[in-house]
């Protein structure tokens, strides 16, 4: 029996955040409130200094998990590699970077930690220690664009297998498995950057036969799907867009079959819930069904990200957003899981 | 793409330090979504009335106690720029800003982990010293 919850990564509510509207106190009621049962974090997104937390924001916290009682799903960290201008960090400094990421997360009390798309798999073998005696799982994130047949994350998968322990796994993002792209992002780009139709067309219509642009491009060793790059006619229009699609992927559920053990967290991307309550490009209950028959027993996250495509001077529906994913989340657990 | 977070509206005015008006300033949110080290901001350029300042009369804090040119930024490792934490971009000139109205663009660019390019955002605004 499979044992799904729902959760919200607070990412969904950054820009209530940083305009002041929501604190982080604020936001944990919020969560009760929409009776959210978990809660997922960027630490260096609300929880100031990270990884290195003072006591007083480490005492904040621990108050508020006790005042609303929420689960805790993940803590989102990331590696920064590009630390300084004239370097790349050595493999020294990267492995300490993330045992302070584990340790904090272990403080903060969350047990699955999702390092960012492209964390070097020579990461994992010297943080294992640390991971099994903080208790905390290292798993990478499988985003469209970053995800199967990207160097860096088959390398991760490699070492994750070969490594065979319980504090390694994924957290594969619903990014993968885009049915259409998000037409918040293609009326962004018509408005904003003046896009060419004949581009955008082109894009829904890859989609339409069952492919996608990762796959006619960078998945096949090439920089770009030939046809869309010739639909370039002006870098400075048409750039953004085309290198844009490559994050949205239409993969068949099945390519999780070899990994389905490892996975810890499911980000359920959203950019857009309709008039009709469901999401435009990607349909959940497919995932959910195959994470049911799988016996997945973790969380699954809304993470809002039709954030950037709000067009300027309109209000982010985050909120709006977010609840009614929530919504649409429980029914389909309520009609798969009983 | 995170042109929103750049200049915060009603925060550009003259700067003052011993009854003196050394320059301007202006707050700012970052251009991302997490709170980086001080040695990841590429760049920050500001524009007034069309005119490009120089880059060695930027001075930038993200907590009002240590303030750096762009060039010590450049090793600034242990000092975050917090999400949520608007910084301080000041612009050193004797005398400040003129009164009147003038129209000032600030850019702000950030390198990120992941992202392959940096991520750059910019607003202008007409801003009146009285």
């Amino acid at each position: 029996m499979s044992r799904i919850k729902t959760s919200v990564s607070l990412y969904s509510l950054q820009y209530q955040y940083m305009n002041g509207k929501m604190n982080l106190e604020d936001i944990f009621r919020y969560m009760k409130e929409l009776g959210v049962e978990g809660i997922e974090i960027l630490p260096d997104q609300m929880l100031r200094g990270a990884p290195m937390l003072s006591e007083e924001i480490y005492k904040e916290w621990n108050r508020l998990v006790e005042k609303y009682d929420l689960g805790l799903a993940c803590a989102d960290v990331f590696l920064n590699t590009n630390l300084y201008k004239n370097r790349e960090l050595t493999k020294r400094e990267c492995v300490e970077l993330i045992k302070k990421e584990i340790v904090m997360a272990h403080n903060l009390g969350f047990k699955v930690l999702r390092l960012v798309s492209r964390v070097p798999s020579w990461i994992l073998e010297p943080c294992l220690k640390t991971a099994e005696k903080c208790d905390v799982s290292m798993c990478i994130e499988i985003h469209g664009g970053l995800a199967f047949g990207v160097k860096k994350t088959e390398d991760f998968l490699a070492e994750m297998i070969r490594l065979n322990s319980p504090y390694i796994g994924i957290v594969p993002d619903a990014s993968i498995f885009c049915r259409r792209v998000p037409r918040i992002m293609d009326e962004y780009c018509r408005q904003v950057c003046s896009t060419n139709e004949e581009l955008i067309g082109y894009v829904s219509e890859v989609f339409v036969q069952g492919s996608d642009l990762f796959a006619l491009g960078e998945g096949r060793g090439l920089d770009m799907d030939p046809k869309l790059k010739s639909l370039i006619k002006d870098p400075g229009k048409d750039l953004f867009y085309a290198s844009n699609v490559n994050g949205y992927e239409n993969c068949d559920v099945s390519c999780l079959d070899p990994y389905v053990k490892y996975i810890k967290h499911f980000h359920f991307k959203l950019f857009e819930i309709t008039e009709d309550g469901t999401e435009y490009s990607i349909d959940y209950k497919e995932i959910l069904e195959y994470l049911h028959k799988h016996n997945y027993d973790g969380y699954v996250a809304t993470e809002y990200e039709g954030n950037r495509w709000i067009l300027p001077g309109v209000e982010i529906p985050e909120k709006e957003q977010v609840e009614k994913h929530q919504a649409l989340l429980k029914k389909y657990l309520i009609e798969i899981q009983g | 793409m995170f042109d929103s977070n750049v200049f915060i509206e009603g925060s550009c005015h003259n700067a003052t330090e011993n009854g003196k008006i050394i320059g301007y300033e202006m707050q700012t949110h970052i251009t991302y979504y997490r709170g980086i080290p001080l040695s990841m901001i590429n760049f920050v350029e500001v524009e007034v009335d069309g005119e490009k300042v120089s880059r060695e009369q930027i001075r930038f804090t993200s907590d009002n106690i240590d303030w750096f040119t762009l060039d010590e930024m450049e090793t600034v490792a242990e000092i975050k720029w917090d999400y949520g934490m608007p910084a301080t971009v000041r612009v050193l000139q004797e005398g400040g800003l003129s009164k009147g109205t003038h129209t000032v663009r600030l850019t702000v660019c950030t390198r990120t982990a992941y992202i392959p390019f940096p991520l750059e955002g910019n607003r202008t605004r007409e801003v009146t010293i009285s």
